[in-house]
């Protein structure tokens, strides 16, 4: 497929998590680009849909945030996961590839022979 | 857990928003920087850079937005912000805003004021353990109304060997308010299971038990919490205390020993009738315990319907029927009810303003109803005029949602305007109500007027009535909006407007129009009955007879009397302003002065028959004074005092016993006595307890002045409280000062015996006309507004040469379509409702179209005025104004 895929409803806050695992506390923008990369740049990412996001996850405990600076020195938001976002990601890997693996039984599906 | 989390973190946010909107910028900031640099490293020029990073971004302002909607209540910003705008709205449109909220006052104000009223006599719950099972026992003697008295050794027998209770309590009220008024504190005795079988608990002390019936045990009391606040400020020397109790019915006041304090919340178990005092039963006499009639109320066995109870309480009333019909047959006609008591028992107040306030309580709900669509049709003809306002919001990006909860707070705010204002109007207006009722309790023994506290559950229904009226007529115009098509109302200047507001609006005069046809029916059922009762065939004429009680020592003999009587009646007569004057033992509808059985000359009456008829003494003159006509025969003369044994019969009772034979001269004889009475007359009949009955058999028996109670009426020439002080200064220079009680007019009696009636009549034809009127200026809206959208149109049909009679005619018929579409569906909601309404009076008038079709005339001719003004505005069209207007 050659067009960018738009991010899938609610799975924007398990990326999010999982990127603050790999790689380590990340401000937004670099969080935003790395999600971005990691994808293969196949996400075709709004940006701003970020900043709700973050909040939500913060407001669950997931992750945290704190002032901090960037590369270049600005004065930046930096976000780290939490102790309780750990065990957020187990639960919600489970639940999607459990999802995913509903569905992908359906492109499995062949006709019985009868 | 985590829901709580977001919860807190959210109201943290919230708190600090401005401060979070702060930092939310400045991290976007950043971040468009960082974008911007890294575009800067790729090779774009800045401008460029800048510009990509914006719309990678997707917008600042959608980013702050949707953040904002994650991090705060943004619904409580949303109601604050929409509860400011309709402040503003509202206060631009004063006159609107006004009647609005005086119009939902009224229809607010009147059904929390009714409610008020209705919910403790009707319908709430005693306060005592599993009030659902709880049960009256009454009897009703043809005629007269229910009564829940039992001899005590009945309640006893009940007690003991029915078996459909779980328990059977009794209680005797005692007359506390002495003739003078003096008052002590009210008080009830009471068998000892009362307060075990209604599950009542002790503040203090023990409260009664059965040993407290124990023959020869202590006279025992149990006080109200309330009693033991005020008298004793609830401290514990309440207990083995004395409580002096009087009854006028006794020679002495009853001593009792306080043993305890009822829990507070318990008032007694009739409505309106709160008891200071329970007294054991050995607190009152043996002779008065046997002789008293016990109020029975039970407890239903769990399992046991009510029709149960009563086909085992009629087994068990059969014998005193059976005793009591060989007397008198009418007894066979006697059945014994069980009924709920879930409520309390029933009182005067609840036989007999139960059903008219219920109707009336159904009177202000149809009420709000045609308030609600008058105001939903105001509101919507006022969204009309807004239409271009809430276009040009739809078309500026604002949700359609958001509109609709714009217009509802609008709503709401009236509402509860309204409901505040209404709140406090309620107040007075059921206090009002109160002393229309409690004037009204026909009983001798009339129950203090009931407390009326604001309690939770009326501001419960205030708030409820409030939130369902916003919802009512907030309904019409929010619908409007939802479905507005915001390019149309902008691209349009004048011209028509969109179908559905109009039809929403045609609609809710059309329901007005019904709703108020129904309503006006039924007031003008009751305006009518009433002044059936007032006027027609009292036989006596009510006006201009004043009425004096007289109490006089019973240690005079018949001579003696005789000589004060004609001694009072010369002086009273010699009064300027009086023309005739008369005693007699009763006065219409102040009670019954005895009834007996009667014997006939030559006259033979079927066993079955046998009824008795209502006895009067009366003197020389009665029949002239009130006005009551004297078919045959002569009045008494005062010479009759050397044969007093004659009587006057009316002609029912002639009718009755002397079918085909002319009474006069014949004998007849009361039950128990030997000696026979002549007849010398016969009167008119005339109305003797109850003007909603027909005139009983009546027989005035020869008597100037009996000892004891009796009345003294006066007809006179002018208004007849003008001689009041004069009549009261002879009889009490005659009889002394103690003897002279009530002082009253013929015409106040009467009427205070029809207050439920009254009540209604007054009330319903208020609100119908109320109602009425809101219709027409519901109808007088539309077309009103009608003729300002045809402007143009009216003038181009003008222009080209339409007669006027034409134009009036499209005015005209457009309204006429409204009427009559809302009498089609009034009619039939009418003639439901109106049968209906007969119930709530006793003996009901006869229900046929006669109401209805005056209150479609009655609604023709305001209709009528509603049409013309807007009609005549249409005739007055300038055609070439018209066409110049834009």
């Amino acid at each position: 497929m050659s067009a960018k895929n738009d991010v899938l409803y609610g799975s924007l806050g398990l990326m999010v998590l999982k990127t603050l695992e790999a790689l380590g506390p990340l401000h937004g923008y670099r969080l935003a680009r790395r999600i971005e990369q990691i994808s293969g740049d196949r996400l075709a990412m709004n940006q701003g849909t970020l900043y709700p996001a973050l909040l939500r996850l913060e407001q669950a405990g997931w992750i945290s945030s704190k002032w901090g600076s960037s590369e270049t020195g600005r004065r930046v938001k930096v976000y780290s996961l939490t102790k309780a976002g750990q065990k957020q990601i187990a639960v919600q890997e489970t639940d999607w590839q459990q999802a995913t693996g509903i569905v992908a039984r359906f492109f499995d599906i062949q006709e019985e022979p009868s | 857990m985590t829901r709580l989390r977001i919860l807190l973190s959210r109201l943290r946010e919230f708190v600090h928003g401005r401060s979070v909107d702060w930092d939310f910028r400045e991290e976007l900031t950043a971040h468009l920087e960082e974008a911007t640099d890294e575009y800067v490293r790729q090779g774009m020029s800045p401008a460029e850079a800048r510009r990509a990073a914006l719309r990678s971004l997707g917008g600042i302002e959608q980013a702050r937005e949707a953040h904002r909607d994650v991090r705060s209540f943004r619904w409580i910003e949303d109601v604050v912000r929409d509860v400011r705008f309709a402040v503003r709205s509202l206060g631009r449109s004063p006159a609107f805003t006004i009647s609005t909220i005086a119009t939902l006052t009224l229809a607010i104000g009147a059904n929390t004021a009714t409610f008020s009223l209705v919910d403790p006599l009707l319908f709430r719950d005693l306060p005592v353990r599993n009030p659902g099972s709880l049960v009256q026992v009454t009897w009703q003697y043809p005629g007269d109304p229910p009564l829940n008295q039992f001899a005590f050794e009945d309640f006893q027998r009940y007690r003991d060997n029915t078996t459909v209770f779980s328990d059977m309590v009794g209680l005797v009220p005692l007359v506390t308010t002495s003739p003078t008024g003096h008052e002590s504190a009210s008080a009830e005795v009471v068998t000892g299971n009362f307060f075990h079988a209604l599950g009542v608990r002790p503040a203090l002390g023990r409260l009664l038990d059965g040993n407290d019936d124990t023959p020869g045990a202590v006279a025992t009391a149990v006080v109200s919490s309330r009693y033991w606040q005020t008298q004793f400020n609830g401290e514990a020397r309440v207990l083995g205390a004395f409580v002096n109790i009087t009854d006028s019915r006794l020679p002495q006041p009853l001593q009792a020993t306080v043993v305890g304090v009822a829990e507070p919340g318990f008032s007694g178990v009739a409505v309106g009738r709160p008891p200071d005092v329970w007294l054991s039963a050995n607190a009152i006499p043996t002779a008065m315990r046997a002789r008293a009639g016990w109020a029975l109320m039970a407890r239903l066995k769990p399992g046991t319907s009510i029709d149960e109870a009563r086909a085992e309480m009629r087994v068990f009333y059969q014998p005193t029927i059976d005793l009591l019909a060989q007397r008198d047959p009418q007894w066979r006609h006697v059945a014994v009810e069980v009924t709920s008591a879930r409520a309390g028992l029933s009182t005067p107040v609840t036989d007999q303003f139960g059903g008219p306030l219920s109707m009336l309580m159904a009177v202000v709900v149809v009420l709000l109803l045609l308030a609600c669509a008058n105001i939903g049709g105001l509101l919507l003809a006022r969204g009309v005029s807004r239409q271009r306002e809430i276009a040009l919001r739809l078309a500026l990006g604002a949700g359609r949602v958001r509109v609709v909860r714009q217009l509802l707070t609008e709503s709401l705010l009236l509402a509860a305007a309204g409901g505040v204002v209404g709140l406090v109007g309620a107040r007075f207006g059921a206090t009002v109500l109160m002393g229309i009722v409690s004037a009204g309790t026909r009983s001798p023994n009339a129950p203090p007027p009931l407390a009326i506290p604001l309690d939770a559950r009326v501001l419960l229904f205030t708030v409820g009535v409030t939130v369902v009226a916003t919802i009512i007529f907030g309904f019409a115009p929010a619908i409007a909006a939802y479905v507005s098509a915001p390019a149309r109302p902008l691209r349009q200047v004048g011209g028509t407007q969109p179908r559905s507001p109009r039809i929403l609006g045609n609609g809710l005069v059309v329901a007005q129009i019904a709703i108020s046809l129904a309503l006006l029916s039924v007031s003008q059922l009751y305006i009518t009955h009433l002044g059936d009762l007032r006027h027609r065939n009292l036989g006596f004429d009510r006006d201009d007879v004043l009425l004096m009680a007289v109490n006089t020592p019973g240690t005079q003999g018949p001579e003696q009397m005789a000589a004060l009587y004609a001694e009072v009646a010369v002086r009273l007569r010699a009064l300027p302003g009086v023309e005739s004057v008369a005693s007699s033992g009763m006065t219409p509808m102040s009670g019954a002065a005895g009834s007996s059985f009667l014997r006939v000359e030559e006259f033979e009456e079927p066993s079955e028959d046998r009824s008795r008829v209502s006895l009067n003494p009366v003197s020389p003159n009665y029949f002239t004074t009130y006005g009551t006509p004297l078919l045959a025969g002569r009045d008494f003369v005062d010479t009759d005092r050397a044969q007093p044994r004659r009587v006057i019969v009316n002609q029912t009772l002639a009718r009755q016993y002397f079918p085909d034979r002319d009474p006069v001269g014949r004998h007849v004889w009361l039950e128990g006595e030997h000696a026979p009475y002549e007849v010398v007359g016969v009167a008119g009949d005339a109305k003797y307890q109850d003007v909603r009955l027909a005139a009983p058999p009546t027989l005035y028996l020869f008597a100037p002045l009996s000892s004891g109670f009796s009345e003294i009426s006066l007809r006179t020439s002018v208004h007849p409280t003008a001689v009041a002080a004069d009549a009261r200064r002879v009889l009490a220079d005659v009889f002394g000062p103690e003897s002279v009680g009530r002082v009253t007019t013929l015409a106040e009696q009467v009427d205070a015996s029809i207050v439920p009636e009254r009540l209604l009549a007054i009330l319903a034809g208020f609100f119908g006309t109320v109602g009425a009127l809101l219709a027409a200026i519901g109808l007088f809206g539309i077309l009103a507004y009608t003729v300002a959208r045809r402007t143009k149109e009216i003038g181009i049909r003008m222009a080209l040469g339409a007669p006027r009679v034409r134009v009036i005619g499209m005015v005209a018929l457009s309204g006429a379509w409204l009427v009559g579409a809302g009498f089609l569906l009034g009619a039939p909601a009418a003639l439901w409702s109106t049968p209906l309404a007969t119930r709530a009076v006793e003996n009901p008038p006869a229900s046929g179209p006669a109401p209805i079709v005056a209150a479609a005339a009655a609604l023709v001719v305001t209709a009528l005025i509603a049409i013309y003004v807007p009609t005549r505005r249409a005739t007055r069209v300038e055609p070439v104004v018209a066409l110049r207007e834009e």
